[in-house]
């Protein structure tokens, strides 16, 4: 037997006491009211002559009360080496479940993890089926328990091993809620004989403050399924994360460039100044003068640095002054600017503030993020090959001739689109060559007093921007007049909007890889409203959106993020990864997903800094109750938390023995009942002996003689 | 049975005051005092020659005219006893083991005493007091006077601490007139206050009589565990083993009593101990008794006649 407190002993010290109480005469307590106390000398209470002790069974009810009292205070616990998994031989399922977040390439964790992890290997019985899930962001099979069990008996651990030496550690964040979802359906998947039969989870992880637990919280947890929680400590406790703030929204844009960083300390580490400064790729640790930071242990700074004025290739802040450098660098590229490239093709006339064109260049301004272009493109000549070749969305608004049709056409089927927004019936041909649909004819219509749109198809892309009850009402926009269609719709052609008359407003017709949008009404001033309402200028962006046109990269892209490719490519990209690696992109393929830090090049212009989760930079342990306060069956039994020095393997930690066993909770019961006890025998006792009066006759008092 | 005798626990389950005194007095009824005072009355006893200081009131204006010389003419008194009673009402009289508290004990032998003086014709008052005086009724013979007396007694007055001098020095005020005191308290106050009160007392002529009561736990310490003593008056406490400390105890109170005896036969005053278990009768008996024996004995002092 030990104890976890075992000063609390010194308690027991305190028996002394009613043995003391005892042999001291029991009559203290007497009161006795007397004319004068003139004659009477005080005398002490004193030790009872007899040096015998009185009432020894109520002595002992007391004295075994305190040192129950004072023995469960001591917090006692029988230490006793936890049995091996199955040592009855019932056959386990055992899935090893291993963190390969980034926080793992801490110093030494992963070496450890793939030790520990191989331990758990080994000890699998004949019997025992293993199965190995990796985890990060998501996550993966290494090996399955079908595969397992496919392999011959004798070679199913160097398999295993070797699959887990082929592991390592990528970028990533942790979500560790949604891997134990998965562990716990994997471990039932393919289940033959569901008798008698183990299920663990053993988890090899860091089990990081930063780790994603949400998925648990609406999980039920199987009943037959416990977790085994092996976690992992590194070498060195404590880790300083930076991360990359976004400006404030009321930034002063005009303002000289600024980045602010985040630097944030975990709470056990050790040291709290840290240095940040610019750098470069090749230029070591600082390009600028270091700004030091002060950062106490739990707590976060957030620092502002001004731009490297004189180091025009810095491209990353580097936190200095943390022995964990996985999560020390910023990668910093300032966003470039999109080239929106629109074409145009009407018969405006110049300056002309009632025409299309002329809301269309307004509509399109540049700023810092983007740089737009509208090509204006005579209706009568035909465009030359390349002309349409950089614009993703070409607006026509006059009827063109055949051989522009075609043009056009072609463009739509590489990818761009075209909307047609005839201000004249005269284009039907022109409509119906672009569409490739013979019979489709247009009649100039002027409703009553104006028409409305009436049903919107707000799940079209084009409508997107608007899907929502604030943005939806289309109502206050009048169209005077506009192209009814006449003749049969091509069988793909979807009516986005439909005026209250019933005639379709806006018609998409895929081609080739691109689409043809036609506008019944165009925003000329003479047709519509449209042009002066509110919902121009998010649809004119959601047409960019549909050719691709627009798409920026996002700003903070981190690890595992699919950033979006230019649209429009004719050949495969050249993706330069921070490795030096290059990847070639199919020209199809609209994003792009990256699984490291650092500075990104896509093809030779558009350069993307990707950084590390920041989630990932939380590294202080997780309280070894958070799962089981998710409803997680936790095996604390087994379970290690920090394995203590000097303890031998298999015996749980003394706190956990001692708070397993809760012996102190029988000790406290024992104790009470001996009072009750005790209670009751003394109530017993004083009942029993009448009430003796104080008084006793003495023969003759000489007092009064 | 002799009802004088009726053993004291019996007497005090009397509730009415009243009756317990007739009980006791009915035994024995019997004049047996002589007045102290030479006052008016008939009876010639004696001439004395004038002394300067000598009421002229008294002055035989006829032996004077005959002989030319001053005397004074002395008369028997035959006025009745003046008799106050000055009770101890304090809260150490509160005190009783023996079924009934000193108090009680007290009040009965004082209405008693009332009753039986009453009886006899003699004029009866009440002093009680406790640290200070708490009530006065002068001493008076009229019909209805007794009733008074007795419901005087027996209301139960809320004791505090004895100041028996300042009681006493204050009855000496209030008490010009030459009679009896009885003193009835357990004078359990230091001897060396008392004495000139006393003093005062007798200086003034009455005739003064102390009975002391003590409940027999009180004067033998017979408690057998120890205890917090708490004491009646002041509420001091104090943790006494009586086996240890009755020795001490009774040596203290024997040389208390010792000094009371001493005080008393100085200022000529009787003193009579009492033990609260003791039966009434005899105790009223003996009080009486040694009143007559001593107004026998005495040789009256040759006063000036006609004092009242």
């Amino acid at each position: 037997m030990n104890f976890l407190a075992p000063l609390f002993l010194l308690g027991a010290a305190a028996i002394a006491a009613p043995i003391l109480f005892h042999l001291i005469r029991r009559t203290t307590r007497e009161r006795i009211e007397f004319p004068s106390l003139r004659f009477l000398q005080p005398t002490p209470p004193r030790i009872t002559r007899r040096s015998r002790l009185e009432n020894l069974l109520l002595l002992a009810l007391r004295c075994t009360a305190l040192a129950l009292v004072a023995f469960a205070f001591a917090r006692p616990y029988l230490q006793r080496p936890t049995p091996p998994a199955a040592a009855d031989g019932t056959a386990s399922r055992t899935l090893l479940l291993i963190d390969t977040s980034a926080s793992m390439r801490r110093s030494g964790l992963w070496a450890d993890a793939v030790a520990r992890a191989s331990a758990h290997v080994r000890g699998a019985g004949p019997n025992d089926q293993v199965a190995i899930l990796a985890f990060d962001r998501s996550p993966r099979v290494v090996v399955s328990f079908s595969q397992w069990l496919e392999t011959p008996a004798n070679n199913r651990v160097a398999v295993a091993l070797d699959a887990l030496g082929k592991l390592s550690p990528s970028w990533l964040p942790t979500a560790l809620g949604p891997a134990l979802v998965r562990a716990a359906d994997e471990i039932h998947e393919g289940e033959a004989d569901a008798g008698r039969i183990r299920r663990r989870v053993i988890l090899v992880s860091d089990f990081q403050e930063g780790a994603r637990l949400d998925p648990l919280q609406s999980f039920e947890w199987p009943r037959d399924v416990e977790v085994v929680s092996d976690i992992l400590r590194p070498a060195r406790p404590g880790n300083a994360a930076l991360q990359w703030l976004p400006d404030p929204p009321d930034a002063d844009r005009a303002a000289e460039p600024t980045l602010r960083v985040r630097i944030s300390n975990s709470a056990d580490a050790r040291s709290e100044r840290f240095k940040v400064a610019w750098a470069a790729q090749d230029s070591g640790p600082s390009l600028t003068t270091p700004l030091d930071v002060y950062v106490p242990p739990g707590q976060s700074r957030v620092v502002t640095l001004g731009a490297p004025t004189n180091s025009p290739n810095a491209d990353r802040v580097v936190l200095t002054g943390d022995d964990e450098p996985f999560d020390n660098i910023v990668h910093v590229i300032p966003p470039q600017p999109v080239e929106i490239r629109v074409a145009y093709i009407g018969k405006d006339a110049k300056g002309e503030a009632r025409e299309p064109l002329f809301f269309l260049q307004r509509a399109l301004p540049e700023s810092r993020r983007q740089t737009a272009k509208v090509d204006v493109l005579a209706p009568n000549g035909v465009p030359a090959p390349g002309s349409l070749a950089a614009a993703r969305v070409v607006f026509v608004t006059a009827p063109v001739p055949d051989a522009t049709a075609d043009v056009l056409r072609n463009a739509a089927e590489k990818g761009a689109v075209v909307v047609f927004a005839p201000t004249t019936a005269a284009a039907a041909p022109a409509l119906g060559r672009l569409v490739a649909q013979a019979g489709l004819g247009l009649s100039d219509e002027r409703p009553g007093s104006h028409a409305l749109l009436a049903s919107l198809d707000f799940r079209h892309p084009l409508l997107a921007p608007f899907n929502d009850p604030r943005f939806s009402d289309f109502t206050r926009i009048h169209w005077w007049r506009y192209r009814r269609v006449t003749g049969a719709l091509p069988s793909q052609a979807r009516v986005v909007a439909r005026f209250d008359t019933g005639d379709p407003a806006w018609i998409d017709f895929p081609v080739g890889r691109g689409r043809v949008v036609f506008m019944a009404s165009s925003w000329s001033v003479a047709d519509s409203q449209f042009a002066l309402s509110s919902k121009f200028i998010p649809w004119l962006f959601g047409v960019l959106d549909l050719s691709g046109a627009g798409v920026e990269p996002p700003a903070h892209p981190k690890v595992g993020d699919a950033i979006p490719l230019p649209a429009g490519r004719t050949s495969t990209l050249a993706v330069h990864q921070p490795d030096g690696a290059v990847v070639s992109v199919a020209p199809e393929a609209p994003r792009f997903e990256v699984s490291m830090p650092g500075t990104y090049r896509l093809g030779d212009a558009l350069r993307v800094g990707v950084n590390l989760d920041p989630s990932e930079g939380r590294t202080a342990p997780l309280p070894a109750d958070r799962l089981e306060s998710l409803g997680v069956r936790v095996d604390a039994a087994t379970s290690s938390r920090a394995v203590e020095p000097g303890r031998p393997q298999g015996v749980p930690p003394a706190a956990e023995a001692e708070g397993r066993q809760k012996m102190w909770r029988w000790l406290i019961l024992a104790a009470l009942a001996v009072l009750v006890v005790e209670s009751w025998a003394a109530g017993f006792q004083a009942r029993r002996s009448p009430p003796v009066s104080n008084v006793e006759p003495i023969p003759s008092s000489p007092v009064v003689a | 049975m002799n009802p004088a005798a009726i053993d004291a626990r019996a007497l005090m389950a009397i509730r009415s005051l009243e009756l317990r005194a007739r009980a006791v007095v009915e035994g024995f009824w019997t004049g047996i005092h002589r007045s102290p005072y030479h006052g008016f009355s008939v009876e010639f006893t004696e001439y004395r020659q004038y002394a300067p200081g000598d009421d002229p009131r008294h002055i035989d204006w006829r032996v004077l005219a005959r002989s030319d010389r001053t005397y004074i003419k002395k008369f028997e008194d035959e006025t009745n006893l003046r008799c106050h009673l000055v009770l101890d009402r304090s809260r150490s009289m509160e005190f009783g083991t023996v079924g009934h508290t000193k108090a009680a004990y007290a009040a009965t032998f004082a209405a008693t005493l009332a009753l039986f003086l009453q009886q006899q014709g003699d004029a009866v008052g009440l002093v009680s007091f406790d640290d200070v005086v708490r009530e006065f009724i002068p001493a008076r013979n009229r019909p209805g006077h007794l009733n008074h007396l007795l419901h005087a007694i027996e209301q139960p007055v809320p004791g505090r601490a004895t100041n028996l001098p300042v009681a006493l020095e204050r009855a000496a005020h209030l008490l010009r007139k030459r009679g009896m005191v009885v003193l009835i308290s357990d004078f359990l106050a230091p001897v060396a206050d008392l004495e000139r009160p006393l003093s005062h007392l007798a200086a003034l002529g009455h005739d003064i009589a102390a009975i002391q009561f003590l409940d027999p736990a009180e004067a033998s310490l017979s408690f057998h565990q120890a205890a917090h003593f708490v004491d009646l008056e002041s509420g001091e406490s104090l943790h006494v083993d009586p086996d240890a400390a009755r020795v001490a105890y009774v040596q203290r109170l024997e040389a208390h009593q010792a000094e009371l005896r001493l005080l008393f036969g100085r200022v000529g005053a009787t003193w009579h101990p009492v033990l609260t278990d003791a039966p009434l009768g005899p105790v009223l008996q003996g009080f009486v008794q040694s009143r007559h024996r001593r107004g026998r004995a005495s040789a009256r002092p040759a006063l000036p006649g006609g004092g009242r």
